[in-house]
């Protein structure tokens, strides 16, 4: 067995036995200070970021692309109102569990039709009313960037 | 009557024998005792390696407190170490430092917030005093906004206009990371 206390093993006859012992003790002391300095360092909440252009802001140094249009996405107390190229299509909020809830599925759709058709397509305004919670503003910008929208703008709406 | 240990006690004759005198020899225990130190070793290294894997070099970029709840995000990229404007439902603090009630970004209509555009603005004179002979290091104005998840957007606009005004316009809009492969609730969204 491996141990601490290393002692002199000779078998039968004087020979030295085949066994061999290592000293684990300074192995478990590197093991202890790995542990206490990865539980004092360790980060247990992943945060990430949703990087977002805000209007009034620094002027986009890229240039408009002649196969984008502006889309803008409104958040009001009814749904969504995604408004491009001068239609608008409305996405009611839907009856969850806990209330009304944007319709994020229907959203992502949308985007994805939209994305197909217009493949250089990065920019989008989300404009949210007052009342809109930080919570659906956050997934909604998730939802815009996970359909590879990934130029956000946040105006007011008013 | 001498008092004896219990067990076979075998007579002077039976004791003296070199056949059957060793089984009655109690022979001294061996004063080293042996630790199976494998299944040690096995748990260190796990937990070792599992730490490892968790470790993430950036270190905390967040003051994460009990009275802000993120809300959760599937597409959000690592979060860079910048100025953290938090806003719980009590206060608006920069840096952990406290600068006004939310109550008060919740009246009136007008945009600006004068104590907050004050510290961006030093914080900004500081970082381009600090970084003023390394060009590798420009002002690239980021800052990274945490918000309770019901906080309404009316606040949320306010403080975006106060980083515009000091010239913060990259906007990081904290959240927790999940993974696509976490339970997605894309419809479920609820105030």
């Amino acid at each position: 067995m491996a141990g601490a206390s290393p002692s002199e093993h000779v078998g039968k006859g004087g020979k030295k036995a085949l066994d061999v012992e290592f000293n684990l003790v300074p192995f478990i002391d590197l093991l202890s200070c790995c542990i206490s300095f990865l539980l004092i360092t360790a980060v247990w909440t992943q945060i990430a970021g949703l990087q977002v252009a805000s209007a009034g802001g620094p002027p986009e140094q890229l240039q408009k692309q002649e196969n984008t249009i502006d889309v803008k996405l409104l958040l009001t107390e009814k749904g969504y109102s995604l408004t491009m190229a001068g239609a608008a299509i409305e996405i009611p909020k839907t009856n969850a569990a806990q209330g009304p809830a944007y319709d994020r599925k229907t959203l992502s759709e949308k985007l994805k039709t939209l994305k197909a058709s217009l493949p250089d397509q990065t920019a989008i305004t989300v404009q949210p009313e007052d009342a809109v919670a930080y919570s659906d503003l956050v997934e909604t910008v998730d939802t815009c960037m996970g359909e590879q929208l990934r130029n956000v703008t946040v105006a007011p709406l008013n | 009557m001498a008092i004896v240990a219990p067990g076979k006690r075998p007579g002077d004759r039976i004791a003296a024998s070199k056949v059957f005198g060793k089984k009655f020899i109690r022979g001294k225990k061996s004063g080293n005792t042996g630790i199976m130190l494998t299944s040690l070793i096995d748990v260190m290294t796990i937990l070792v390696i599992f730490l490892l894997m968790n470790f993430s070099a950036n270190g905390e970029v967040l003051y994460m407190t009990k009275d802000i709840k993120l809300p959760d995000a599937y597409h959000g990229a690592m979060l860079e170490r910048a100025p953290v404007i938090s806003v719980s439902a009590e206060a608006v603090t920069f840096d952990g430092r406290m600068l006004l009630s939310t109550g008060d970004l919740e009246k009136g209509d007008v945009l600006n917030v004068p104590e907050l555009e004050d510290a961006l603005r030093d914080e900004k004179r500081r970082y381009e005093q600090i970084h003023a002979n390394d060009p590798d290091h420009p002002f690239r104005g980021l800052v990274n906004v945490q918000a309770d998840r019901r906080i309404p957007f009316k606040v949320i606009k306010r403080v975006m206009f106060a980083c515009n005004q000091s010239g913060f316009g990259n906007i990081n809009f904290a959240a927790l990371s999940r993974s696509p492969g976490e339970s997605k609730t894309v419809t479920a969204s609820n105030n």
